[in-house]
């Protein structure tokens, strides 16, 4: 299984998570594996000096000491590089760090990586942690090189991590530099073990066993000491002195000198080493240094010798600072420092050569189909062309992935000059930029690549060398322009609040790209569908909305078709086809729960049919979905799920009678609101007005209106639809306290403008609830068969639709209206069953909807085994259900406990007594 | 010390660096340490110095340094009117 998830992701590079192998001959150094020993007792091991000190060595042997003498506890490890400071990249690295240990871990999380934007940290942190609760035996994460990442979000999410750490699980980082989390605080707290370079370095006995024993070179007493005192017992420094040593005729002379000498240990010995080396050797190690990792072959390829087999093994043997990266001995990379001193002598003597060694490795990556490491050697040696030809080639694929920022990375690196004559790829990174959320210079490229279109076309009078210079790599991605630099246009228009370009843009779609470019013609559809949404032309918008869940769902893009499937089942409900919203929502739920993974949007399509529960009046279903959600996790949702699930459920408690509730769940929905380019049509604020006219607070509701400058005589629009409506029932209820005929008369006037607003937008979803309103009016006005006329009209829309509680919502005065409409034989049947529904409502709300989360019998069942040593696979087993089944048990125990880990859970599960 | 004076403004403004290390450095990373001059003390001292444009740039070089882990002695900003010695 994690085989599998990892193809899935080309750019796990596994060599990352290989533990470097043990040497056959090494000092051992039992002062230190004693305190890491200690330290698993405790959350955090830090082993933190600068270069050359032995840490990975360290860590490394005592790691696989570890494993031998107890082989129930297993280590996950991460060799961290600079790309790490990425953070979906270092998330992706980590899943697949810990899935060494257990396939299970994160397993779920990793397609939400793939996504365009990532859900929060926190929220994918806890469920791996939640992950990792349940997997069993003791287990360590080490980080290696932790310094490379550098980066606060990085620094972050490791706070987080080990701050909510459990406690079968225990992190090591080896860093050059402290990490930005508090280690004060677990200091403080004794969570910490701290390895640091006066611990590092070796002392007189491990020096003379150093070099005596493991580099065998028999030094005397006083040559041990001199060494000693000059290297001050840094590791780095003893080894390249060792190798300086070995062969070397006049013992006592080197040491005298070096001993004598100022100059940077590395440099006065990387120098001795590299003169005494044969030719071959020397130069192989100089031409080598270009390359952050390296097999025979690459080598081979670098130097433009064959004797990479032979020289790798003799740099093994001879303990040249080289790491294997694998257990076949088959990639390797040098010791960063060495690598460093090896690139600076590189650069000295042979200066000329850097860009030649770059060019050579990139051409043999990309025979070897690896296109990252070959874009990234045509950059570093600075042949722009090659890289731009790179690049482009590698464009749909890491489009496919969703890799942008790597993308992003690659392009900004190229100079202009190059991109101007390449159209396809200067409008990519127009896209590119504008994912990111950049406007500048996105214009400017995209007019550029479109100047070479309008020449192209019109050749015939432009000078055959204007055109001489466009590059066309890749005929397709060429073709794709004019509709590219169309959608990125449209897009812009939106980010803008132009909606007329975009609908000018986005329009031009269908003729410049090709029926069979999902993508482009999905986006196309997605951007159209908005701007007629926010211009009020619901049908357009519907239709739109349409072909674009198709595309997109045609080239795999889940989580924004379902996103879309909100749009459309707003929309639906606007125009006042609930069954159709309903539709909607179920397929969306199926799309997101498929093949037994639940992706970001399950939650929304819930909460999406507990709107609808809501509407046809069953309460507990519209309860019950909001309650799944919370199963679901927060990952589940896509970012408006937060509001939208708080505006729903505050319509449930409304209805049930607590309306404090319902206006603290809108308090939050309000903070938890995110914009997006979808049009907000029924604002929170204006949902708070109507929770205040029910809690009778007028003076509220007048104030709302107010400030947001909404009058009787407003000229109409969709947008300003919904707060228009909710002033015209803050009237109604103003008209029930001071009977002023002249405020209901012009509010009568007003609900009939609505009306024709509504019927000419299609909005039959307004037009029955206007409807309601404008029958209430007539009747406070005392004018009962007037009043019955609307409600007649909403009855016969509203009934093949199920409505219920939009007419009971209303309360008693419906009632009484509804009764009167059922002695005039109006839709009997249905007239009678929102009666019913309305005397179920006034006889007082049902208590509150099991809101405390009872955990079921089965769910005690397993949280009295969490509370055991058991382990997952071991409760499992005793409750005779598989891990999955287990986890999801697991899953529903935290969420009703409101705990992320096994130890809180148990906690809590004792305070309430549940065990 | 002596420019004790100065408000933060100006230490943000570009200005001559001497970052003081442990050891003598090679003529070598000239490249990587490109922009700096290489100064070695009789001391067995070593001596980057050179005009840094701003603080970022200033943390660019002492990652530099750390990664070569020489032990670091000293940063220090000169005025832009002093002379070195």
């Amino acid at each position: 299984m994690s085989s599998q998830s990892t193809q899935s992701l080309p750019t796990i590079l596994t060599t990352k998570l290989y533990v470097p192998p043990q040497r056959a001959n090494v000092v051992l150094r039992p002062r230190l594996v004693e305190r890491l020993n200690e330290g698993l007792g405790h959350r955090l091991t830090l082993v933190s000096a600068p270069a050359g000190f032995g840490k990975t060595t360290l860590v490394s042997e005592w790691v696989a000491a570890c494993a031998q003498s107890d082989p129930k506890v297993s280590a996950a490890w991460l060799s961290l590089d600079e790309a790490d400071h990425d953070l979906t990249r270092f998330l992706m690295h980590l899943i697949a760090a810990l899935q060494t240990v257990a396939p299970t871990i994160g397993a779920g999380l990793l397609p939400l990586l793939h996504a365009p934007q990532l859900p929060p940290t926190e929220s994918l942190l806890t469920a791996l942690l939640n992950d990792i609760a349940i997997v069993s035996g003791r287990f360590m994460l080490v980080l290696d090189d932790y310094h490379l990442t550098d980066a606060r979000p990085i620094d972050e999410a490791l706070a987080f991590l080990v701050e909510h750490l459990p406690p079968h699980l225990h992190v090591i980082m080896t860093t050059r530099e402290d990490p930005d989390i508090p280690l004060a605080r677990l200091r403080a707290r004794a969570q910490l073990t701290e390895i640091r370079a006066k611990d590092l370095r070796f002392t007189s006995t491990e020096a003379a066993e150093f070099l005596n024993q493991v580099m065998g070179l028999n030094l005397p007493a006083e040559a041990l000491s001199a060494l000693e005192d000059r290297t001050e017992g840094w590791i780095a420094g003893l080894q390249l002195a060792a190798l300086s040593l070995e062969g070397h005729q006049d013992t006592q002379g080197f040491i005298r000198a070096f001993a004598g000498d100022h100059r940077y240990i590395v440099d006065y010995l990387v120098a001795e080493v590299l003169e005494r080396q044969p030719r071959p050797v020397r130069q192989f190690l100089l031409q080598t240094a270009v390359l952050d990792r390296f097999n025979a072959s690459l080598c081979d390829a670098v130097t433009g010798q064959r004797d990479g087999i032979a020289q790798l093994e003799a740099l093994e043997r001879g303990n040249f600072f080289i790491v294997p990266l694998d257990d076949k001995r088959h990639w390797y990379r040098y010791h960063r420092l060495f690598a460093d001193v090896l690139s600076a002598h590189l650069k000295a003597e042979q200066a000329d050569q850097v860009a030649v060694l770059h060019q050579r490795a990139s051409a043999w990556y990309e025979q070897h189909d690896l296109p990252a490491d070959a874009i990234r050697h045509a950059l570093m040696g600075e042949d722009f062309q090659r890289a731009a030809t790179l690049i482009e080639r590698a464009v749909p694929a890491t489009r496919r992935s969703r890799q942008e920022s790597a993308l992003l990375g690659w392009l900004r690196a190229l100079p202009d000059d190059i991109l101007h004559f390449r159209p396809a790829l200067n409008v990519q990174y127009a896209g590119t930029l504008l994912i990111s959320g950049v406007m500048d210079g996105v214009e400017a490229r995209l007019s550029d690549a479109e100047r070479w279109l309008e020449m192209l076309a019109a050749s015939d009078q432009y000078p055959a060398e204007a055109l001489s210079g466009l590059v066309v790599v890749d005929e397709q991605e060429f073709r794709r322009v004019p509709g590219a630099v169309a959608m990125y246009r449209a897009a812009i228009g939106l980010l803008q609040g132009n909606v007329n370009d975009t609908l000018k843009y986005a329009g031009k779609i269908p003729e410049l790209a090709g029926e069979e470019d999902d993508l482009l013609r999905g986006s196309g559809a997605g951007l159209l569908a908005l701007a007629h949404w926010t211009r009020g032309e619901l049908e357009s918008a519907r239709q739109a909305y349409k072909e674009c869940i198709t595309r997109l769902e045609r080239i795999g893009h889940i989580s924004d078709a379902l996103g879309c499937h909100i749009a459309l089942a707003d929309i639906q409900m606007a125009q006042g086809q609930v069954l159709d919203a309903r539709n909607t929502y179920e397929r969306g739920w199926q799309l997101a729960t498929r093949g037994g993974s639940v992706l970001r949007g399950a939650s929304d399509m819930l909460v999406g049919l507990s709107q609808l529960d809501y509407e046809r009046d069953d309460l507990k279903a519209a309860t019950q979905h909001l309650l799944h959600t919370q199963e679901l996790g927060e990952l589940a949702g896509l970012p408006q799920n937060r509001y939208r699930w708080r505006a729903a459920m505050a319509r449930i408690r409304h209805a049930e009678g607590d309306l404090l509730g319902a206006l603290d769940l809108l308090h939050e929905a309000e903070q938890v609101f995110t914009r997006d380019f979808s049009p907000n049509v029924q604002p929170v604020h204006a949902l708070k007005a109507r929770l205040w006219i029910a809690q009778g607070k007028l003076d509220d509701a007048l104030g709302w209106a107010r400030e947001q400058g909404l009058s009787v005589d407003d000229p109409l629009s969709y947008l300003r639809e919904f707060e228009h409506i909710t002033l015209a029932r803050i009237r109604l209820a103003q008209s029930k306290r001071v009977r002023a005929d002249q405020l209901i008369s012009e509010t009568i006037e007003f609900l009939e403008r609505l009306l024709l607003a509504a019927e000419a937008g299609g909005r039959t979803g307004s037009v029955i609830e206007i409807l309601v309103l404008h029958a209430l009016a007539w009747q406070l006005q005392g004018n009962i068969s007037a009043a019955l006329s609307p409600l007649k009209r909403a009855l016969t829309l509203a009934e093949p639709e199920h409505y219920v509680r939009t007419f009971v919502d209303e309360g008693a005065p419906m009632m009484r209206l509804l009764e009167e409409a059922a002695k005039g034989g109006v839709a009997p049947g249905y007239v009678h069953q929102l009666l019913r529904s309305a005397g179920k409502a006034v006889e007082g709300p049902p208590v509150q909807h099991g809101l405390t989360d009872r955990l079921s019998e089965r769910e005690i069942d397993v949280l009295r085994l969490l509370a055991t040593d058991l382990s997952g696979p071991e409760i499992a087993r005793e409750l005779i259900v598989s891990l999955n089944t287990l986890r999801t048990h697991t899953r529903n125990i935290f969420a009703k406990l409101g705990a992320n880990n096994r130890r809180t859970a148990i906690r809590r599960a004792e305070e309430l007594d549940l065990l | 010390m002596n420019d004790s004076q100065a408000s933060t403004e100006d230490y943000d403004k570009p200005g001559d660096y001497e970052i003081r290390l442990w050891g003598h450095l090679d003529e070598r990373w000239a490249d990587r340490f490109a922009g700096l001059t290489i100064i070695r003390e009789a001391n067995g001292e070593t001596l980057l110095t050179g005009p840094v444009v701003d603080q970022a740039a200033l943390y660019g070089w002492l990652r530099k340094v750390r990664d070569l882990g020489m032990p670091l002695i000293s940063v220090a900003r000169v005025r832009g009117d002093q002379s070195h010695p």
